[in-house]
C-alpha cells in the first residue's frame, strides 16, 4: 500500500546509493557468542541429512562449502566443520541494530533481507565529502558496535552498487580466507568501464534460462548485451526482458530507494562517554535525540504513531518503553514529551549507558489541523521549517534548542551519523 | 415535609425542561444535583436546576395550594410530565413521595432530601439591561468557536470585554477566532472584561426567545442573566484569556469575495467527500473559486463557485465543519475570505457589516 511504503529521491547521477552486504551474517552472529570457533570452519544451517547450508564461515568456505549446498555434502567435504542450527531470532535481533546502524544515516534504507540492504545517502552527503567516506564509517561503526564486518558497494544507481559490493567482499581461498577491500566504489563516469567486463550473468534479473538464451546469440559479457541494438535483444528475450537488461547494460537503473515503513522506524541513540544518572543532564541527551529524529522524520516526509524510549543501563540490561499517539507526528515538541513522559517513569539511579528515541509506524503525514498555537510558534511547522533552511544553508550546528546551547562552546546537536557509541571527548 | 399545587401540564413540562437544562447528566460528586428543586410560595413556584457551575431557575404563576420545597429526579418527572394528556395536572408531596394526578394517570415518585440541594451562589451587581436579540444573535455568532474541551478551560468560555464604542465578544477554540462588536452595549466598565462558559451562553440564546431584553448581574465570580421568567446563573471562568489580537495578520494580500448562500451550499456539498478528516481545499484564482474535496478510497466533489478574486493564486484548505461554522454565522448576503497563504490564519467577514471577524487556521496538507 502507497501510503505506508516512501521512496528516496530518483538517481540523478550523484554518487550516493549503497548496497550492504553483512559478511558470512548467520555465521558471524554465531560467532560472536563462541568465539572459540572462529578459526574452525563454522557452518550453519539444517543439521539433518536433507538439510541445506544456510551460511558458512569463510574457514569452511575454503573447503568448497557454499550456502544451499546440502548438508551432506557440507560434511562429506569437511567433517570436522561445526555444524550449527539456525536461530533466526537471534540474527534477526542482531540484524535490527544494524538496520538502526544504517537508519541513523539515512532515512532511506531499503532492507533485501536480515543482512543487506540499499542504503541512499546522498541526503547525507552534504555534512561529508564523500560517499565512500559515509560507507567507510558504516563499516567501522557496525564492527565497532556489534564486532561483525560487512562489504558495501558505492555507486550511482541501485544494482551497480549491489554488483560492486561483490568485488568489496572476502574471499575464500585454499589458505584461508582473503580479506576484501570493504568498499567498492564505482565513481560517476566509470560505469560502463565497469559494468562491461563482466559476465551478462551478473546482472540483476538474468536466471539460468536467461543466461542460456543470452549464450545461444553469443553474449558473454554485459559489454557484449550493450552493443546490441534493443530490437534483436527484446526479439531474443521477449520485450520486457530485453528492454530490461538494454536498460541496466548501459548502467540505467532508475529505481529510488524504496522504504516500506510498516516495520521501519526512524531513531536516534547514543552511548554516552560516562553512565548518566542525573535527569537534567538526560532529559537535555533526551532532547538532541528528539531533534536529530523529527528533522530526519520531516525530511523523509513521513510522521509517527509509536514513540520510543530506549535505556541500557550501567549493567547492559536495556529497556524500552514506547507510547502510540493518536495522530502521525514528525512535531519535535510532540515526540519530546511522550518521551519525557517515559523517561520520567524510569528509574535511572541505577547510570544510564545508551538513550535511544525511535518513531514507527511511519506514514505520510495526515491532513494536520493547525491551530493558533502553530500560527504562533509554539508547534513544529513554520519553526522546525525555518531551522531547517537554517540548518541547510549555514550547517547542522547553525541552530538548535535553547536548551543545548552553552555559553562559549558549539552547539552539542546531534548530527546523523553522529558516533553512536559515544564521543571521546570526555569533558563534554 | 409537603407542598401542594395545581398547574397546566404544558406550565409544567417548560419550567422542568428549561431548568433541567443545567442538570448535570454526568452524575458528578452531588446526586442531589440529579434533581430540580421546587418551591412553592403563594401561587409562585421556582424550579431549579444547577451543576454548581451553571444554575437555571424558572418561575411560573401556578395555583398554590400548601407552600413547600421538594427536590425531584430531573428527567424523571420531566419526562412523565411530558407524558401526560393536556390538561391539569396536581402535584402533592406528602413525606418522601410526589404524587403527580392527571386523572386518569398517577405517578408517585420518590423524592430526594432537600437539605442536601446546595446553596447556589446567585450574582450580585446591579443590573443592567441588554437588547436581547442583539445580544442573543451575538451569542451564536461566537458561541460555536468556543472550546468544548475542558482540558482548556478558558478556551470553554467566551470574553466579554468592554471596547472603546462598547461591548466584544471573543471567542476561539485555537482553531478558529470569532470576534463580535456590539457597538453601543455598554453593560462593562471601562477596561472591564469576564470570561463567561459559552454553555451558559448557548443556554441563554436558547431561552431568550421573542423577548425584548436581557437583563445582567455581574458579581465578582458570578453572572446572571434574566430573561423573563427565567434566570440563567454561571460561574465566570478565571484565568486570562489568549491576546487574540496578535493573531489576526494586519496584512491580507489576497481577497475572495462570494455569495454567502452560495458558499454555504457548495462547501455544504462539497463536504460530503471530506471524510475521515480530509480537508475541504479551496483553490482561489482569477478564474474563481473551485471547491475540491478528495477521500481516499472513496471518492472526490468538486464545484466551481463563482467569486472575486483579487491576488495571487492559492489554495487554502480547511475543516469543512470549521469554514461552514463561519459562513453561517457572519452577517449579510456577501462574504470575504482574506488570505495570506496556505498555512497562515484566513479572515472570513461579512463586505458590509465590519463587527464580525471570524478567524480561522488552514488544514496542512504534506
Amino acid at each position: 500500500m502507497s501510503d505506508v511504503a516512501y521512496e528516496g529521491p530518483a538517481p540523478d547521477g550523484v554518487l550516493g546509493f549503497l548496497h550492504v552486504d553483512m559478511d558470512a551474517f548467520f555465521v558471524s552472529c554465531e560467532l560472536l557468542r563462541r568465539p572459540e570457533l572462529r578459526t574452525e570452519p563454522v557452518v550453519v544451517g539444517g543439521t539433518g541429512d536433507r538439510g541445506v547450508v544456510a551460511a558458512a564461515s569463510y574457514v569452511a568456505r575454503s573447503y568448497g562449502i557454499h550456502s544451499a549446498l546440502p548438508t551432506s555434502r557440507a560434511r562429506r567435504l569437511c567433517p570436522h566443520a561445526v555444524f550449527l542450527p539456525g536461530d533466526h531470532a537471534y540474527y534477526a535481533e542482531v540484524s535490527s541494530r544494524v538496520m538502526a546502524v544504517f537508519a541513523d544515516i539515512t532515512p532511506y534504507v531499503e532492507p533485501l533481507s536480515l543482512d543487506e540492504a540499499f542504503l541512499d545517502v546522498r541526503g547525507a552527503l552534504r555534512n561529508r565529502t564523500e560517499a565512500a567516506e559515509i560507507a567507510r564509517e558504516i563499516r567501522a561503526r557496525i564492527l565497532d558496535q556489534e564486532g561483525l564486518t560487512c562489504s558495501i558497494g558505492v555507486a550511482t544507481v541501485k544494482f551497480l552498487a549491489k554488483l560492486a559490493t561483490t568485488e568489496a567482499k572476502p574471499r575464500a581461498s585454499q589458505r584461508g580466507p582473503v580479506f576484501g577491500s570493504g568498499v567498492h566504489v564505482v565513481e560517476p563516469g566509470r560505469e560502463l568501464a565497469f559494468l562491461h567486463p563482466k559476465p551478462a550473468r551478473e546482472l540483476w534479473g538474468v536466471g539460468p534460462k536467461t543466461g542460456e538464451k543470452l549464450t545461444r546469440i553469443g553474449i558473454e559479457t554485459i559489454g557484449d548485451l550493450a552493443a546490441q541494438p534493443l530490437d534483436r535483444l527484446t526479439a531474443a528475450l521477449g520485450s520486457s526482458t530485453g528492454a530490461h537488461l538494454h536498460q541496466l547494460a548501459h548502467a540505467r537503473d532508475p529505481r529510488p530507494v524504496v522504504v516500506d515503513s510498516r516495520s521501519k522506524s526512524i531513531g536516534h541513540e547514543e552511548t554516552f562517554p560516562r553512565d548518566l544518572s542525573d535527569r537534567s543532564v538526560l532529559s537535555r541527551e533526551l532532547i538532541r535525540m528528539v531533534d536529530a529524529v523529527a528533522t530526519r522524520l520531516h525530511k523523509a516526509g513521513v510522521a509517527g504513531r509509536t514513540i520510543q524510549l530506549k535505556v541500557r543501563f550501567r549493567d547492559f540490561t536495556t529497556i524500552t518503553r514506547s507510547a502510540t499517539i493518536a495522530e502521525p507526528t514528525d512535531k519535535a515538541n510532540v515526540i519530546r514529551s511522550t518521551t519525557e513522559a517515559l523517561l520520567a517513569q524510569i528509574d535511572v539511579d541505577l547510570g544510564v549507558r545508551l538513550l535511544g528515541v525511535s518513531v514507527s509506524q511511519l506514514g505520510k503525514p495526515i491532513a494536520h489541523q493547525l491551530s493558533f498555537d502553530d500560527a504562533a510558534g509554539l508547534g513544529r511547522d513554520e519553526t522546525d521549517d525555518i531551522v531547517e533552511a537554517i540548518r541547510d544553508r549555514f550547517g547542522g550546528n547553525a541552530i538548535g534548542p535553547a536548551t543545548l546551547a552553552r555559553p562559549g562552546k558549539p552547539l552539542d546537536r546531534m548530527v546523523p551519523g553522529q558516533q553512536q557509541w559515544g564521543p571521546d571527548d570526555l569533558n563534554r | 415535609m409537603s407542598m401542594k399545587f395545581r398547574c397546566e401540564r404544558d406550565t409544567l413540562v417548560e419550567a422542568l425542561s428549561a431548568a433541567g437544562r443545567a442538570v448535570t447528566t454526568r452524575g458528578g460528586a452531588l446526586p442531589v444535583l440529579a434533581g430540580v428543586r421546587m418551591e412553592l410560595v403563594g401561587d409562585r413556584l421556582t424550579v431549579t436546576g444547577s451543576d454548581l457551575d451553571l444554575t437555571i431557575t424558572v418561575e411560573v404563576e401556578v395555583a398554590g395550594g400548601e407552600d413547600g420545597v421538594a427536590v425531584l429526579p430531573s428527567k424523571l418527572i420531566s419526562d412523565v410530565a411530558r407524558s401526560l394528556r393536556p390538561g391539569a395536572v396536581d402535584i402533592a408531596i406528602e413525606d418522601e413521595d410526589a404524587r403527580i394526578v392527571s386523572t386518569p394517570s398517577e405517578f408517585s415518585i420518590r423524592v430526594i432530601p432537600v437539605d442536601e440541594f446546595p446553596e447556589l451562589s446567585s450574582a450580585d451587581g446591579d443590573a443592567v439591561t441588554l437588547d436581547a436579540s442583539a445580544f442573543r444573535a451575538a451569542i451564536d455568532q461566537v458561541e460555536k468557536a468556543a472550546s468544548s474541551d475542558d482540558a482548556r478551560p478558558i478556551l470553554t468560555g467566551v470574553l466579554m470585554a468592554a471596547e472603546e464604542d462598547g461591548l466584544r465578544l471573543v471567542s476561539t477554540d485555537s482553531y478558529r477566532l470569532s470576534v463580535r462588536d456590539l457597538a453601543g452595549t455598554t453593560i462593562l466598565g471601562e477596561g472591564q472584561k469576564v470570561l463567561v462558559p459559552s454553555r451558559a451562553l448557548k443556554e441563554l440564546s436558547r431561552v431568550v426567545g421573542d423577548a425584548d431584553e436581557i437583563t445582567l448581574r455581574l458579581g465578582e465570580r458570578d453572572a446572571g442573566f434574566q430573561v423573563g421568567p427565567v434566570k440563567v446563573t454561571t460561574r465566570l471562568i478565571e484565568g486570562e484569556f489568549p491576546n487574540y489580537r496578535g493573531l489576526i495578520p494586519s496584512n491580507h494580500p489576497n481577497a475572495l469575495t462570494v455569495d454567502r448562500e452560495t458558499l454555504l451550499d457548495a462547501v455544504r456539498r462539497v463536504r460530503l467527500l471530506a471524510q475521515e478528516s480530509t480537508p475541504v481545499r479551496l483553490a482561489m484564482s482569477s478564474e474563481g473559486l473551485e471547491l475540491v474535496a478528495v477521500t481516499q478510497d472513496v471518492g472526490q466533489a468538486h464545484e466551481a463557485v463563482e467569486a472575486s478574486y483579487n491576488g495571487d493564486d492559492l489554495t487554502v484548505a480547511f475543516n469543512p465543519e470549521y469554514l461552514i461554522d463561519g459562513i453561517e454565522v457572519a452577517p449579510g448576503d456577501e462574504i470575504i475570505l482574506e488570505t495570506v497563504d496556505e498555512l497562515k490564519p484566513a479572515l472570513l467577514k461579512s463586505s458590509d457589516d465590519p463587527d464580525f471577524l471570524y478567524l480561522l487556521m488552514p488544514v496542512r496538507v504534506s
